[in-house]
């Protein structure tokens, strides 16, 4: 199984070193590099830091701190994809890109700092990405002497947070990246703490199996030997040859005639599979297909939540939305309520507009266009917001308003 | 081998993106391993076509096996092949003694240049890796160039799931990495399975082989007695030697492939 696990937290709180520590403890650092990276502390006059296995830019070793978005990969009980995001409000964006993949995240605690700026932005954005596991790692016991009540008091703070955006069931592991205490191997220095080490949590981390209604995105549309050849994703649910179906929001309806892939002809496909169909009708880029008996809706209004990492977007404002392959033009009929993306509280309502790293209940206006509550299917219920670039990212809360 | 799978998936899913989204794309093939693997899924997501121009840079400093293969694979496969070369910087013989950074530079990353200026394209495509360098764990998926080819690397888009920046209005082409998620493994076992042809370098001959090929000049072998595909899985599977570490320009000083990138290098 393969797991992908986001890292985030603030600054400074030592993700990158807990990265560096899992690829150091596991034995998944290349030959060389450790001398490599000895070599470059001692050019830099500092000392051995686990981080430098993860962070590449020169500005970020200049500078300790990570500028971007890296995801390294190594074996343990599962195939682990471990990305590293920064800790810095002024990359967030960076963060979200590394975070959007994730089945799980990490939140990196520093005992001695506690809740953070970043700390609260970081859980809000990954629960509204809809990452529900999720472990705490108290980390840096080290410099509190590896003190039970600094744990406790840290704990007891975090989790009445994570409580207030939503969050349930969160393991809580006091550690050390920098020490290898209680990540992937226990601690002789914490022997009041009796719960999984950061690698056993992460073992435990499930994907969802959830069986969901069909809906297949279309991407294109191929001639090939004088057929017309539909391609796209099915991004939930299963498609079967034969399978009645309508596309929309283009309206059309008809019967999955043949599912191909290069050289082959299957009986259905399942969630994830890139495959091409024939049909006896004519969708375009952009359609979303569904069984007849459990179709997907058009819409023109609904609410979402979105967060902006551009320049402030106002009410009223007309910008591009992509939602699956569907890109539509959609205004922003209505700011219902802005988010404070550190506690997820109501800052404001009925907001004129809303500033970079800002969140905020939205009703969107749109050309016609099929989403689904983000809860259902989050395949077809997450977008994007563009004007010359991608500046916000949002979930469908109704897909009606 | 469901991973293979869902890799491929998402392979072919970026692919036809960028093929929709762009008006004139070409894919870049140094003939190894990774862009021959990516022609493959070329033709798995266009039905046995590769519907764009296939770019090879010709450094001349290429093994001659190489030259040898990719012409054979170019006619079976059909290819639209477009070989670039800065002409000019060839007849001034550079060349590695140059430098390496100087000579990576000018003939690649400048015959790229000159290619893409001259037939238009706008997208590029690259088999480039998370795994095979630090620099390159930290691409997108989509990822822009401006004139000058700068990376813009501490500005880059906003990649959430799987909605790639292809708006480009002041950039001059964007790069698309379709198997940026694929590790070296699963590179050759994609190459097992699909039984892909890839140059005879990759196996060992007298104790060593090619892990990476580059050119001639700056490409070291290591040391290996995997002789078939299956054998090279199984030493991938145990190894702890870096991937390039048989590639000078990556390691010549701290940061150059850094630096390289930044201007535009693969």
């Amino acid at each position: 199984m393969n797991v992908n696990v986001v890292i985030v937290g603030h600054v400074d709180h030592g993700k990158s070193t807990l990265i560096g520590r899992l690829l150091y403890d596991s034995d998944s650092i290349t030959e060389g590099r450790v001398e490599e990276i000895q070599r470059l502390a001692e050019e830099y006059k500092r000392r051995f830091e686990f981080a430098y296995f993860i962070d590449s830019f020169d500005d970020e070793l200049k500078e300790e701190r990570t500028i971007d978005t890296t995801g390294v990969m190594f074996k343990g009980k599962h195939l682990y994809t471990i990305t590293d995001v920064p800790g810095h409000k002024e990359f967030i964006k960076n963060m979200l890109s590394g975070a959007s993949h994730a089945d799980a995240a990490v939140l990196v605690v520093a005992a001695e700092e506690g809740i953070q700026e970043q700390t609260g932005r970081h859980a809000f954005l990954i629960h509204m990405l809809g990452i529900k596991q999720l472990s705490v790692l108290v980390n840096k016991m080290d410099a509190v002497d590896y003190k039970e009540e600094v744990f406790q008091d840290v704990k007891d703070r975090v989790a009445k947070l994570l409580a207030s955006l939503g969050y349930r069931q969160v393991d809580f592991i006091p550690g050390s990246a920098m020490e290898g205490d209680n990540i992937y191997k226990g601690s002789e220095r914490m022997k009041w703490y009796q719960g999984p080490s950061l690698i056993e949590a992460l073992d435990t981390v499930e994907l969802s199996k959830e069986v969901k209604s069909l809906r297949f995105a279309v991407q294109d549309i191929y001639s090939a030997d004088s057929e017309k050849v539909v391609v796209g994703r099915v991004e939930s649910g299963t498609l079967r040859k034969g399978d009645e179906v309508i596309f929309r929001p283009s309206g059309v309806k008809g019967t999955i005639n043949t599912i191909e892939v290069y050289g082959a002809k299957l009986e259905e496909a399942n969630t994830g599979d890139s495959i091409g169909i024939t049909t006896n009708c004519a969708p375009t880029r952009g359609d979303v297909c569904g069984l007849i008996k459990s179709p997907p809706v058009t819409t023109k209004e609904f609410l979402g939540e979105a967060v902006l990492l551009g320049d402030n977007l106002k009410q009223g404002e007309t910008v591009e939305l992509r939602c699956g392959t569907k890109r539509v033009k959609c205004a922003i009929k209505e700011i219902k309520e802005k988010l404070n993306s550190e506690t997820g509280e109501v800052m404001d309502k009925h907001a004129a507009q809303i500033n970079e790293h800002e969140a905020a209940t939205i009703v969107f206006a749109t050309e016609p266009l099929v989403v689904e509550k983000f809860s259902d299917i989050p395949e077809l219920g997450r977008f994007v917001l563009a004007r010359d670039k991608n500046i916000a990212a949002g979930i469908v809360l109704e897909p009606s308003a | 081998m469901m991973e293979l799978k869902d890799l491929e998936n998402r392979s072919i899913y970026i692919l036809r993106e960028a093929y929709a989204e762009f008006n004139r794309p070409a894919v870049l093939w140094s003939t190894g391993k990774d862009s021959t693997a990516t022609l493959w899924l070329c033709r798995e997501a266009f039905f046995g076509k590769i519907p764009f121009p296939v770019i090879h840079i010709d450094t001349t400093y290429k093994f001659k096996q190489m030259y040898a293969f990719r012409d054979n694979l170019a006619k079976e496969w059909g290819m639209n092949l477009i070989v670039a070369r800065n002409e000019v910087a060839i007849t001034e013989g550079v060349g590695p003694e140059d430098g390496k950074f100087e000579c990576c530079t000018k003939l690649k990353t400048q015959a790229l240049m000159k290619c893409l200026d001259e037939h238009k394209f706008d997208a590029l495509i690259l088999a480039i890796r998370r795994d095979e360098h630090g620099i390159r764990a930290k691409e997108r998926y989509f990822s822009p160039r401006d004139g000058d080819f700068k990376w813009d690397y501490k500005d880059q888009p906003l990649e959430m799931w799987d909605q790639y920046q292809s708006i480009t209005e002041d950039k001059t082409h964007t790069r698309v990495h379709p198997i940026l998620h694929w590790r070296e493994l699963d590179v050759w076992e994609y190459v097992k399975q699909k039984n892909l042809p890839v140059n005879p370098m990759y196996f060992a001959k007298d104790g060593k082989r090619y892990r990476s090929l580059g050119c001639e000049p700056c490409t070291g072998t290591i040391d290996s007695d995997a002789k078939t595909i299956a054998e090279i899985v199984e030493e991938l599977k145990v190894t702890k030697i870096a991937e390039r570490s048989g590639r000078a320009q990556d390691k010549e000083k701290a940061f150059t492939m850094q630096k390289l990138r930044a201007l535009g290098y693969m």
